[in-house]
């Protein structure tokens, strides 16, 4: 069930851009043409001639929002327009505002800039990148390298040693809805139309860039288009915007061009994963070290936590974990759905595949005989860790007994190769600390004003089944209000803590809501006449932190920043797992890959809404065969920047490409974890997902790739 | 996108009249799938456009007793629809539904996709060298991404791929597209309407300024029913070609080809007919082999770039499986 079907499918349902506010102006902006440099000069005359033209700007006062992951709020620190400083092509130059936006688009092109060019690393491996070792660059304990043993003398000392370098580049989110908003000024009150999944730290973020108090700024985001992780922080065209406005005196429109949001919003940077494993002659894997290098910008330091996960995945005794940064000429990349899980499993679920065939043994048997209740990193025990069961289920589902593990041996009856393959994944269960506001009316409806934003996860009607099933309420009687910081703090929803940082607090919240009702703890609750019988509306709040998590997270929550905890937490780790398992077939002659079924399971705790956590696994498994066999963000050394930037180019998967995908669930509660027991989920649904893909192609082709995408160039 | 005039005269005649004396640059436009895309990204600004899109005279499909009939204002969308073309000829119909995307089958004009422009990135993005859309400026695709480009009938100057799916199918069947223009009306081979870039990578085609496509006529031909259009691409759908074979063939009852049509799309600058791989199958029973050794020769010619080199394998393999398809499907 999605209680918002109804308005997307009939487009009533509202996004960011589609705010329609009298007298609004359009804009537009002019993007660098360079791949480093300094800008020397701006010519903005063509463009204020253009009919129609209002405002054209190239040099905003405006501090900078500070890197969300560096105690601020952008999704990096450099605010484009403030100097004559390009870090990357595709960095905004100029703001355009017109009377239409076909005036604003031909004006913006009509500007010419001149440049002094400077030499650029894009990749890896440029010459000029330049790169840092992570725990010395970050001295945070988070992003400490994880070493438990002596990895390196236990693997050397194993009777069985397997190791490889995957790569893997850079790819972006593209979801549909673009980047953009409306901004307007109601006296000296900001009000910001965008879609986000962090209102809030769009409200802190624009206090600081624009000098005033974050309570004369609002943001409404009550539908995301999809963030996928680009949405996560402030992004670099609304402070220009909102000065225009404010000078104009007018609503302002502005809407990135598919290609813009390919270099003004993050995308997932270029990675590299070397990995070594030690085992014993029956697969049983003794220690394993994880060394990764991924891209980040000239002026950021986007953390790697690819290790994080790599580390928990098997019960090993020796682990040793090692991150470095890379600096090269781009926008700051940033967290693009499972951002280090899906790179990392899909090189480390790809060696433990390899140590399958090296001991002979069944990649599931093999992987169940390396399971384990306790976390080798902390030697807590897990609050709950199913993946076991998810592989026997899904094992079942799928039919794997019926492997011929032989590679090239399966084929279809049209000679096409058939692969099989299995591969694990999991993600940390982060919480965040999260409000509530609860109101109850005398029509019988509730009211839930929560911390979160609907960005088509689903999280709008996983809430409002959690308070219809608790009051024993049609789901129809119940609002639920998120992305709006006129109702709450919204903090960021993202790494798959959204439902499971929201939904404790609407928990309590249900408890407080049914004491100021006068009615019992459980059971169905007449709403109108306990209404009625108060004499009036009731509302209460409630508030939740995860495990462990000090109360001040939530005045932290309040100004806009991080605030959250895990997967550590006292006593206990928390993670969520998946299984998928995936059939490919290659065609004979011309060497296509498609993927005709996937079965997927996952423990993601209770599940809280069925329909919609089947269409997150759905969707993660989809995103990890475009991460397999098309996702690229390609890149030209001579020019910078991103060059296959039109969903004509960057290949995402298209329905045609997807055949069956079958979604089972462990659906066991983690009440350690939580009250309502329930774990993320969007995240996971990716992880290993490419990996799968991967050690599918190996065992109908013997070929292994150590590079995605694997493309039809690979493997014909 | 720059302001710019528009008319939408009301007959081929009008239109005629109306381009003859258009401002130089005038282009005419259909679906505007390709001519609005480019000028929204700057590389084409033409002063006016002539809307041909509802004329009488360029709609409908017909079919006499010796030809098919397309008009060139058909939608995409209904040619693949068409139970004639799809039960007669397949390579016709598949070439139109592996193209583009159904919203974009359903305004482009059969007219304005003989016509459409490469999908080069270089030649769409204004920022780079590009002796196509800026002749002398140089081809910043020589050093650059070209896994795209032409394997056939490249030039120094430019190896773009003519990246249209259904002149493909056209070319193998020998079309003939009707043009009128102030001299009145001329027919011209599919085989002599697209030109290599040569010298010269900014000419495409050979119609004058104020020439119209009105029609499509496809001469009627056994080889129809035996016919494919295979279309290999990076997904399965909204993708360009990497390789991509339209044939046709009749095979006799001794299981003898009698007539074969070979024509290869996504590797050549302009749709191209590979006459001597159609004559290798002429003769003989068809064999796996054979097919093989048709693509062979079909790629005999083969010129790769930097990262493009495995579509030569892809081209040869392509046309191998759709020599098969073709073979299972032909008349007896
Ligand atoms: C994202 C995308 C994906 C695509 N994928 C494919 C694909 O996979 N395969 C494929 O084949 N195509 C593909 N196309 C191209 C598409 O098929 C063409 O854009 C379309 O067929 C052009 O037809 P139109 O009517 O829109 O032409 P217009 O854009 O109106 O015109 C195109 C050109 O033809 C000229 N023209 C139009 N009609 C006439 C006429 N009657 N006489 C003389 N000149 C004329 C115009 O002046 C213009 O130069 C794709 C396009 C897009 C945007
Ligand atoms: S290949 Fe042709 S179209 Fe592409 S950049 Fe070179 S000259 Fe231009």
């Amino acid at each position: 069930m999605r209680v918002d079907a109804y308005e997307k499918v009939t487009g009533k349902a509202l996004y960011g851009a589609d705010r329609v506010l009298p007298g609004m102006a359009f804009a537009a902006l002019a993007l660098a043409r360079t791949g480093r440099g300094r800008l020397i000069s701006v010519d903005t005359s063509a463009a204020a001639a253009v009919p129609g033209v209002l405002a054209v700007e190239t040099h905003f006062d405006l501090a900078s929002p500070g890197f969300v992951m560096g105690g601020g709020f952008g999704f990096q620190s450099l605010q484009p327009m403030t100097d004559d400083h390009i870090a990357y092509r595709g960095q905004p130059i100029a703001i355009v505002v017109a009377e239409t936006p076909v005036a604003a688009t031909e004006a913006a092109e009509a500007i010419t800039a001149e440049y002094e060019d400077e030499p650029t690393a894009l990749h890896l491996d440029s010459e000029g990148a330049t790169t840092l070792v992570q725990e010395e660059a970050i001295p945070l304990p988070f992003l400490a390298d994880l070493k438990v043993g002596d990895a390196d003398a236990v693997i050397d000392a194993s009777p069985v040693t397997i190791e490889g370098t995957y790569e893997h580049p850079p790819q972006h989110a593209v979801p549909m809805e673009l980047n953009g908003g409306v901004v307007h000024w109601d006296g000296d009150t900001l009000i910001v139309h965008e879609g986000t999944q962090n209102a809030n730290a769009l409200r802190f973020g624009l206090a600081q860039q624009l000098g005033i108090d974050a309570a004369n700024i609002e943001v409404r985001s009550p539908y995301v288009g999809g963030g996928f992780g680009q949405k996560n922080s402030l992004l670099v065209h609304i402070g220009p915007l909102a000065l225009v406005s404010k000078r104009l005196g007018r609503p302002v429109k502005l809407v990135l061009a598919r290609t813009q949001t390919f270099h003004n919003g993050s995308f997932r940077p270029a990675s590299r994963q070397r990995i070594r494993l030690g085992a014993d002659e029956t697969g049983k894997i003794t220690a394993a070290v994880h060394e990764v290098d991924q891209q980040t910008s000239r002026h950021d330091l986007f953390p790697a936590m690819h290790t994080e996960t790599s580390a928990r995945l098997y019960g090993l005794s020796a682990y040793r974990g090692r991150q470095r940064l890379v600096q090269t000429d781009v926008q700051t990349p940033g967290y693009m759905r499972a951002p280090f899980e899906s790179p990392s499993m899909f090189a480390f679920e790809q060696v433990v595949d390899e140590l399958a065939y090296k001991v002979g043994r069944d990649p599931v048997e093999l992987r169940l005989a390396n399971d384990t209740d306790t976390d080798p990193i902390s030697g807590l025990p897990f609050s709950t860790r199913y993946v076991a069961d998810c592989l026997r289920r899904g094992a079942e589902l799928f039919g794997w007994s019926g492997r011929n593990p032989e590679p090239r041996s399966m084929r279809a009856d049209d000679g096409s190769l058939i692969g099989w393959g299995v591969a694990i994944g999991n993600y940390p269960c982060n919480t965040a600390a999260t409000n509530a506001t609860l109101t109850a009316g005398e029509d019988g409806r509730v009211t839930v004003a929560v911390d979160g934003h609907e960005m088509g996860q689903g999280i709008r009607s996983t809430i409002a089944l959690h308070v219809a099933q608790d009051l024993g309420i049609p789901v129809g009687d119940v609002v639920v209000q998120v992305g709006d910081t006129t109702v709450g703090t919204q903090h960021l929803t993202a790494g798959s803590w959204g439902t499971a940082s929201a939904l404790p607090s609407v928990h309590s919240g249900l408890r407080e809501l049914r004491k100021h009702l006068d009615v019992a703890d459980t059971g169905d609750v007449e709403v109108a006449p306990a209404v009625a019988a108060v004499g009036h509306a009731v509302t209460v709040h409630a508030d939740s932190v995860g495990p462990g998590q000090p109360a001040d997270a939530l005045a932290q929550s309040m100004t806009g920043h991080l605030a959250i905890t895990g997967p550590e937490y006292p006593g206990f780790v928390t993670f969520s797992w998946i299984a998928h398992f995936v059939e490919v077939r290659v065609e004979p002659t011309t060497c296509r890959i498609r993927v005709p079924r996937v079965v997927s399971v996952a423990d993601c705790g209770r599940v809280a809404s069925p329909v919609t956590a089947a269409s997150q696994v759905r969707g993660g498994v989809i995103w990890g065969i475009g991460a397999a066999l098309r996702e690229e963000s390609m890149v030209d050394d001579r020019f910078g920047g991103f060059v296959n930037s039109t969903l004509e180019e960057y290949p995402v998967m298209v329905n045609a490409d997807v055949h069956s995908i079958d979604v089972d669930f462990i659906d066991k509660p983690d009440y350690r974890y939580n009250p309502v027991g329930v774990k993320g989920l969007g995240e996971v649904s990716m992880v290993g997902a490419a990996a799968a893909v991967a050690n599918a192609v190996h065992h109908a082709t013997g070929r292994r790739h150590y590079r995605l995408p694997i493309r039809i160039e690979h493997v014909i | 996108m720059r302001p710019f005039a528009y008319a939408a005269p009301g007959s081929v005649d009008d239109a005629v009249a109306v381009l003859r004396d258009a401002v130089p640059g005038t282009k005419i436009l259909a679906g505007g799938t390709t001519l609005y895309d480019l000028m929204k990204l700057g590389v084409e600004a033409p002063p006016a456009v002539v809307d041909v899109l509802r004329l009488p005279e360029l709609a409908g499909i017909t079919v006499t007793d010796s030809e098919l009939v397309f008009g060139a204002g058909v939608r995409m969308a209904d040619v693949s629809d068409h139970p004639v073309v799809r039960a007669d000829y397949p390579a016709l119909a598949e070439s139109i539904w592996r193209a583009a995307s159904q919203q974009l089958r359903n305004m482009a004009t059969l007219g304005g996709n003989l016509l459409q422009r490469t999908r080069c990135g270089y030649f769409r993005g204004t920022d780079f060298a590009c002796n196509k859309r800026n002749p002398g400026s140089g081809c910043a695709a020589i050093e650059g991404h070209d896994r795209h480009h032409a394997l056939l009938g490249a030039s120094s100057l430019c190896s773009a791929t003519y990246a249209g799916d259904f002149a493909i199918a056209l070319r193998a069947f020998d079309a003939v597209v009707d043009v009128v223009g102030p001299r009145g009306e001329r027919p011209i081979a599919l085989a002599d309407l697209h030109v290599e870039p040569g010298e010269d990578p900014s000419r495409e085609h050979v119609l004058d300024v104020d020439e119209l496509i009105v029609r499509i006529r496809v001469p009627l031909t056994p080889a129809g029913r035996g016919s494919t259009y295979l279309k290999i691409r990076d997904r399965e759908s909204y993708a360009f070609a990497l390789a991509s074979a339209a044939v046709g063939l009749v095979i006799d009852g001794q299981g003898v080809v009698t007539e074969s049509r070979i024509a290869l799309g996504g590797v050549a600058t302009r749709p191209w007919r590979a006459v001597e791989a159609e004559q290798s199958l002429l003769g003989q029973p068809l064999t796996a082999e054979s097919a093989r050794r048709a693509g062979e020769i079909a790629f005999a010619d083969a010129r790769p770039g930097r990262t493009n080199r495995f579509r030569i394998e892809l081209g040869i393999r392509t046309v191998a499986d759709a020599v098969r398809t073709a073979g299972e499907r032909a008349v007896r």
